[in-house]
């Protein structure tokens, strides 16, 4: 069943793995050359038409490697990437299987609908710790190659706390694909629901930022090493966890 | 309209499955009502019925893939409802559409399976596949659709079920398969004693392959018996008489006992009878009414499945 899983999500991780791992590796690599031309825009004439709140944020990103890194991949295009790819895999989990008739072959077998829905959902963690594990390989690699080496144990636990949070929109997916009989639907909900909870971790306020799951899985003192992120590590495991075993207990009581 | 036979109230046979009183609703409609049927271990039984009559339900309910709003069913002597592991474990199910997943191989079906079964004798399998000549390299999606349903007959084997219950297996396949299917289904898998329950509106397959049928029309059993007892006991008796019946007479004909139904077009009247039709066609002559011809005439499955589908309309037009 698992082997089953990883053939009918091959495609998907493939093509979610080689952009990912591309995007971590040029954002890591290109530091150089973002900052270079970022520079020559705040030396020149250009310079006066750029609004000093922009020019403040442009010397903000490219004042350090890390905080360039971190800020691009982990707090910015690693969650979106990972998360249009986390909605892609689970929309399809038990949506596709309806979708196609196929949900009567695997569930006349006998195997309980717990046992069916959680080995789908950790096949496509797997499939997202190993993206994402990749990814975080090739932002080490890309930094140390342009001299910039990162912390390996920062990139690690920004890696599994950006992977927990991930697992949210996974859930998310897996829930609307047991209450929708088409991919779209919990494809396009999933993403909706994520990006309308992200938006308090958009406003700077922090009693709003505290609400934003975005904010728990994008540590910059994680990525550091500074400080463990036990806090933001329970709350994006809890909050993945929720869907999941809602999913669980709506797709036992589906009829098909 | 009640089935005229429901061999489950006093049979001493072992069932393999049993149900009582099922109801299934979507929302408001009753999409099965009250249905009763037991189904002897070892029996090949057909499940007749249009298009929409509910014997996809009934079998989902069966699998456990539905859960009942009434009533019981019984399949192997386990619950449905809250043995269904069990049952499943022990029934090969094949469903109306196809259920294979185009992206594997034979190969991959096989582990597939294999890892979702308590049971799996790849041997079988492998006999199957090769008598049916299917090409294991090749993804399933490029299977037509009588090789997938051979392939799914194969897979079934895999798992060596006691019960098969099959929804439309031949649906959608050209006579050359629908025979290579139907065939194997008697010679090879009957033959090993195994109960087979398979639904079906083509009436010539099901005549040739089962010995059991029952029909069900709108969620409600009509009829559920042996073939060969059914095609006995249930005939018609065509009547024509010397000068056009008076309705007086045609409402008394239809109220004698073993009269089903009944038919009339200007001097012929055509009754579907049930029971002892030769003495119902003495009782018949002895009336008033002359009569120039009486005919006994035996029915093979069509007559037998639209003489039921004609009484039930002729019933509800009735009640209405």
């Amino acid at each position: 069943m698992v082997v089953k899983e990883f053939i009918e999500a091959r495609w998907k991780a493939i093509i979610g793995g080689v952009v990912a791992v591309l995007c971590a590796a040029s954002l890591a690599g290109t530091y150089n050359l973002i900052k270079n031309l970022l520079a020559g825009q705040l030396t020149g004439n250009a310079a006066q038409q750029i609004p000093s709140q922009l020019q403040g944020t442009i010397q903000q990103l490219t004042g350090s490697y890390d905080g360039y890194v971190w800020s691009q991949w982990f707090s910015k295009n690693g969650p979106e990437i990972l998360a249009i790819l986390a909605a892609v895999l689970g929309a399809s989990l038990i949506a596709n299987e309806v979708n196609k008739g196929t949900i009567f072959f695997l569930l006349s077998k006998p195997v309980s609908r717990g046992r069916v829905l959680l080995t789908k959902y950790l096949v496509s963690t797997f499939i997202l710790l190993g993206v994402m594990v990749l990814s975080g390989i090739a932002l080490l690699v890309a930094a140390a190659i342009v001299g910039h080496p990162q912390n390996v144990g920062g990139v690690l636990i920004s890696t599994v706390l950006l992977w927990l949070g991930i697992l949210f929109v996974l859930g998310l997916a897996l829930l609307f694909s047991v209450l929708f009989h088409d991919v779209l639907r919990p494809l396009i909900f999933s993403l909706l629901l994520t990006l309308l909870l992200s938006i308090p971790g958009f406003i700077p306020n922090a009693t709003l930022n505290d609400w934003s799951l975005t904010f728990y899985w994008s540590d910059f003192a994680a990525y550091q090493g500074t400080m463990f992120p036990l806090k933001a590590l329970l709350i994006c495991l809890i909050a993945a966890l929720v869907p999941v075993v809602l999913a669980i207990v709506l797709f036992r009581k589906q009829a098909y | 309209m009640e089935a005229a036979n429901q061999p489950g109230a006093d049979s001493k046979t072992e069932a393999a499955i049993e149900l009582l009183n099922l109801e299934v609703k979507y929302g408001e409609h009753l999409a099965v009502n009250r249905l009763s049927l037991t189904v002897p271990k070892g029996a090949i039984f057909g499940f007749l019925g249009p298009n929409g009559a509910g014997k996809t339900t009934t079998i989902k309910t069966m699998l456990g893939l539905r859960k009942p709003d009434g009533g019981n069913v019984r399949v192997l002597g386990y619950d449905a409802v809250t043995q269904s592991l069990e049952v499943r474990a022990r029934v090969g199910y094949m469903s109306e559409i196809n259920s294979l997943y185009d992206f594997l191989t034979i190969p991959q079906h096989c582990a597939f399976c294999r890892s979702v079964s308590t049971q799996w004798d790849q041997k079988i399998v492998d006999r199957y596949v090769s008598l049916f000549g299917l090409s294991t390299n090749r993804k399933v999606g490029t299977f037509s659709k009588g090789m997938k349903s051979q392939l799914a007959l194969s897979l079934l084997m895999g798992s060596n079920p006691e019960l098969l219950i099959l929804d439309e297996p031949t649906a959608g396949l050209d006579p050359v398969a629908r025979h290579e299917v139907l065939n194997h289904l008697v010679a090879e898998i009957a033959a090993q004693g195994k109960t087979i329950f398979f639904s079906s509106h083509i009436l010539s397959e099901v005549e040739a392959v089962a010995d059991w049928v029952g029909i069900i029309r709108e969620g409600r059993l009509l009829v559920c018996d042996e073939l060969d007892h059914l095609k006995q006991t249930q005939k018609v008796l065509k009547l024509t008489y010397v000068e056009l019946p008076p309705t007086s007479e045609v409402t008394a004909l239809r109220g004698l006992g073993g009269v089903m139904s009944l038919e009339q077009e200007g001097r012929s009247v055509r009754l579907l009878t049930h029971g002892d039709v030769g003495s119902l066609s003495q009782t018949i002559q002895a009336r008033p009414y002359a009569l120039r011809d009486v005919d006994i005439v035996n029915l093979d499955l069509e007559d037998l499945f639209l003489a039921y589908m004609k009484e039930e309309s002729n019933g509800r037009e009735g009640v209405h």
